[in-house]
């Protein structure tokens, strides 16, 4: 099996036990350490709550309608005239055609046949007299003309709006005329609204309020926040996002998925932000721009649900990239481009509406089964396009104009469905490392405990290799030492020729050998001195019945790290067999015990006052047997012995090295 | 006791051995056969021969066995030192061995006596524990000295044991035990430091006494310990 793959199943069986091991916890524990979790979500609940209910105090003047005039009767009447031309300061409406039709509020008027004339729509209001107890307004949610707007009060202009034609945010903006105390001061009587526009124009007009300021305020308020202040709010945090999203993608760039949203976010900040600016409508590049961001945004909805089916789709990414060129070249505001017609407009819009319906059908069928996150943006895609025909029909006067523009809302729900598509990538993606994590945890124990056993059967190897060379060791000492000595002690008594004494004597050798070898095991922690001390006080019962005087002339020594029970044993065989020759072979009564540092080593000097040997002749016969094993020992722990013998006395030292190369060797 | 009289009565020094070793029972009755103010009280062969023998009148000098045939000779030192307050208990060991000879000091014993001692050097190892002196080899030394090295530093990793700082050793007990570690004998220490041989193994005999104390203090601790952790 594959660590991976193992892996993978592993963490999930520990995630389980995870869990498991959650639903075990006693539940009012659990309840208790959510406390500040709930209580901390509860506070933000109630601060937006809170803020709710404050503003909807402040506009509370809705409350007072009562105290409001809604004015939904007038009268109307058609004037063509030759082109758009100020207002005059004052005027009476009975200088006008006396052609008024009485008519309904909202009042919308279809476009007639397509001329170059211009028309004013004159809209009479006549007023039962409103007390102007405190300064009043007039509210309406809007006039809806191509042309100036102006407003007369009791025949006197207070209001004019749209001086250069009408502006792209006049729609989306309700009308809000304050009434001048010195218009207000008497009893507003009669309204007049005067509307220019061109011939084709379809003109509306909504229902006025007239009443106290504060008691409409609320209504003009709410109707501007939420036709253009949330709206906005909206279409900036998307940008935000989208911004955040390009910064994800610098440091990912292969996930091109933040960098098409970067694009989303950027296109439809460009395509709804003629619901905020009052520039005129004009055929200029802002105008281009409102026109062709729509094909833009369609074309980059279908990049991304291509991207989240997977499919290539070839031809219809073709199209999606065509389709948008081609309206952009079509509509450049350059002399040759495509003139800005209400009908050249239509078959623009004809055309988009075709691509988002392609767009939503094709991603749909494509994503439907296969993607959760694309049916979110296909069903984002619809809704848009069912938010963008709701505009289409104010815009036609297919509903009356007290309607609201939905399509400002498009970017709002393209937001949120792509929130929504970030927030499931985001808790996937928490969760992916979280499940990845614990499978690492999981892999990390597995192997930890795989090093464990291997360790454990590496000590075990070492530990069975350390008791065979202990065991060698020892074998070794025994067969040379202890062993030999009780054969020819237990040949000898047999044989009779050995008194007690001797054997005695013997068998206690034996017992100093034995001795020496269990001393040997003793932990010496590097110290030679130790060593040699042991061995004086193992030895100290012989040299006292010898009648030797030994002089203990030790000095302070270097620790020897290498100093293991091995090297430890040759050690004291080697000095043991130095004093043993000493008061075997020599008549000397003092022996003098020192030690040395010596160049890179130390050094354990013997010195006797006995009558000396041939050293030469003593390591040539067999009989020197014991100076021969002193040497071997030596060797075997990289140290060297010497003799110097003469007439006064003999001068055995052994050197040992500081360090010592390989251990193994020994 | 009676008093020092002049001359050669000593004070008769009372042994008592709780050994199953009869070689070795033979060699200290001959050995202290030879000497006049040694006699032999009483005889053990088994431990609870031995637990028996502390219910009778206390000797001076008690040998102990570890390897009794029906137990620890450490449960006998134990005892002894309870009930026979003013014995010096006695190892008796083959090889003095560290091991041994350490757990023996630490159940409270004042001394250690090699078996393969010649007769003289077993009246004397007698009579110099008898007078308050205690023997030692280098390597149990160096032992103690890393025992009370590792107390002393105590204050990290071992437990803090109760009553410290009179379980630490001296200045002059710590110089004796390294100069017993670099070989010198007790003579020679004793000149080296201008004491008495005798002072010397009275200092080892403190030293021991010293560890006994300790080691029981760290058997409470740790029992109390165990207990807290247990409950």
């Amino acid at each position: 099996m594959k660590p991976g793959i193992r892996g993978f199943w592993t963490a999930d069986s520990a995630r389980i036990s995870i869990l498991g091991k959650a639903a075990n916890e006693k539940m009012p524990r659990r309840l208790l350490r959510s406390v500040p979790a709930l209580a901390s979500l509860v506070f933000s609940v109630a601060l937006l709550a809170a803020l709710a209910a404050f503003l909807s105090l402040a506009v509370s003047g809705i409350q007072r309608s009562g105290e409001c005039l809604h004015l939904t009767q007038a009268s109307w009447q058609d004037v063509e005239t030759p082109g758009f031309s100020a207002p005059p300061a004052s005027l009476d409406s009975r200088s006008l055609p006396d052609a008024w039709h009485a008519t309904a509020l909202p009042l919308t008027m279809h476009a007639s046949t397509p001329t170059d004339a211009h028309r004013i729509t004159w809209i009479r209001l006549l007023v039962a007299g409103q007390s102007a107890t405190e300064s009043l307004a007039l509210y309406s949610v809007r006039l809806k003309t191509d042309g100036p707007i102006a407003l007369y009060i009791n025949g006197k202009l207070v209001y004019r709006a749209q001086q250069h034609g009408q502006q792209w945010n006049s729609l989306f903006t309700p009308l809000w005329v304050p009434l001048e105390p010195g218009v207000a001061d008497v009893p507003v009587r009669e309204i007049l609204i005067r509307l220019e526009h061109t011939s084709q124009y379809p003109v509306a007009v909504s229902s006025l309020w007239l009443g106290p300021a504060d008691a409409l305020r609320g209504r003009y308020q709410t109707r501007q926040w939420l036709q253009q202040g949330l709206p906005a709010m909206l279409n900036a945090a998307f940008l935000a996002v989208g911004i955040f999203a390009l910064f994800v993608w610098f440091k990912r760039r292969h996930d091109s998925g933040y960098l098409l949203f970067f694009n989303l976010a950027v296109i439809a900040f460009a395509a709804h932000l003629h619901y905020y600016v009052d520039l005129p409508i004009a055929r200029d590049w802002f105008g281009w721009l409102v026109v062709n961001s729509l094909c833009w945004l369609l074309t980059i909805g279908h990049f991304f649900l291509r991207l989240l089916h997977g499919r290539p789709l070839r031809w219809l990414s073709v199209g999606m990239v065509a389709a948008p060129i081609l309206i952009g070249v079509a509509t450049l505001p350059v002399s040759w481009g495509l003139p800005n017609t209400q009908a050249v407009l239509g078959v623009i819009y004809a055309l988009e509406l075709l691509m988002a319906m392609t767009v939503g059908l094709v991603g749909g069928v494509c994503t439907w089964r296969s993607s959760p996150e694309g049916r979110l943006v296909v069903v984002a895609v619809a809704i848009c396009v069912v938010l963008g025909m709701s505009d289409w029909m104010l815009h036609n006067n297919v509903v009356g104009p007290e309607g609201w523009f939905l399509g400002a809302y498009t970017n709002g729900i393209t937001f949120i469905f792509f929130g929504l598509l970030m927030y499931r990538r985001y808790v996937n993606a928490i969760e992916e490392v979280e499940r990845v994590n614990a499978s690492l945890a999981e892999r990390l124990r597995l192997r930890e405990a795989e090093l464990e056993q291997s360790h454990q059967a590496l000590r075990e190897i070492e530990q069975r290799q350390l008791l065979s060379d202990e065991r060698q060791r020892l074998m070794q000492d025994m067969h040379d030492g202890l062993g030999s000595t009780l054969i020819s002690a237990i040949r000898s008594v047999e044989q009779g020729r050995m008194r007690d004494a001797e054997v005695s004597q013997l068998l206690k050798d034996c017992m100093d050998d034995l001795k020496l070898a269990i001393d040997s095991m003793e932990p010496v922690e590097a110290d030679l001195l130790l060593l040699l001390a042991t061995l004086r006080f193992r030895l100290e019962p012989r040299m006292e019945g010898a009648n030797v005087a030994l002089a203990w002339d030790v000095k302070e020594l270097p620790a020897l790290d290498w100093l293991n029970p091995s090297s430890a044993l040759n050690i004291l065989r080697i000095v043991q067999e130095s004093i043993a020759n000493i008061l075997r072979h020599t008549r000397a009564t003092v022996i003098r015990v020192a030690t040395a540092i010596e160049g890179a080593g130390v050094q354990v000097i013997i010195e006797d006052n006995g009558q000396g040997f041939d050293v030469a002749a003593a390591l040539w016969r067999s009989s020197g047997r014991g100076l021969q094993n002193q040497q071997r020992r030596a060797q075997a722990i990289d140290g060297k012995v010497a003799w110097v013998s003469g007439e006064v006395g003999t001068r055995f030292t052994l050197w040992l090295p500081l360090q010592r190369g390989n251990l193994m060797l020994t | 006791m009676h008093s020092p009289a002049a001359g050669q009565t000593l004070p008769l020094i009372h042994v008592a051995i709780v050994e199953d070793d009869l070689g070795f029972r033979r060699a200290l009755t001959e050995a202290i056969e030879s000497a006049q103010d040694i006699r032999l009280a009483g005889v053990a062969g088994t431990r609870v021969e031995g637990l028996r023998l502390l219910l009778s009148a206390p000797a001076d000098v008690l040998l102990v066995d570890l390897g009794l045939p029906d137990g620890s000779g450490i449960d006998v030192i134990k005892a002894a030192v309870r009930q026979w307050s003013s014995c010096s208990v006695m190892v008796a060991t083959n090889f003095g061995d560290e091991t041994h000879v350490i757990r023996s000091i630490e159940a409270g014993a004042s001394g250690y006596l090699l078996k393969d001692s010649s007769p003289a050097k077993i009246v004397d190892e007698i009579r110099s524990v008898a007078s308050g002196g205690s023997p030692i080899s280098p390597i149990i030394a160096r032992q103690l000295l890393a025992r009370f090295r590792q107390i002393g530093a105590g204050g990290a990793g071992r437990p803090a044991v109760p009553d410290q700082a009179s379980q630490l050793l001296s200045a002059r007990e710590k110089e004796v035990l390294e100069l017993i570690t670099k070989g010198f004998t007790a003579n020679e220490i004793a000149r080296l430091m201008s004491l008495s041989p005798f002072t010397v193994r009275s200092f080892v005999r403190r030293i021991y006494s010293k560890l006994n104390v300790t080691s029981k203090a760290e058997a409470i601790y740790e029992a109390r310990n165990q207990g807290i952790l247990d409950g």
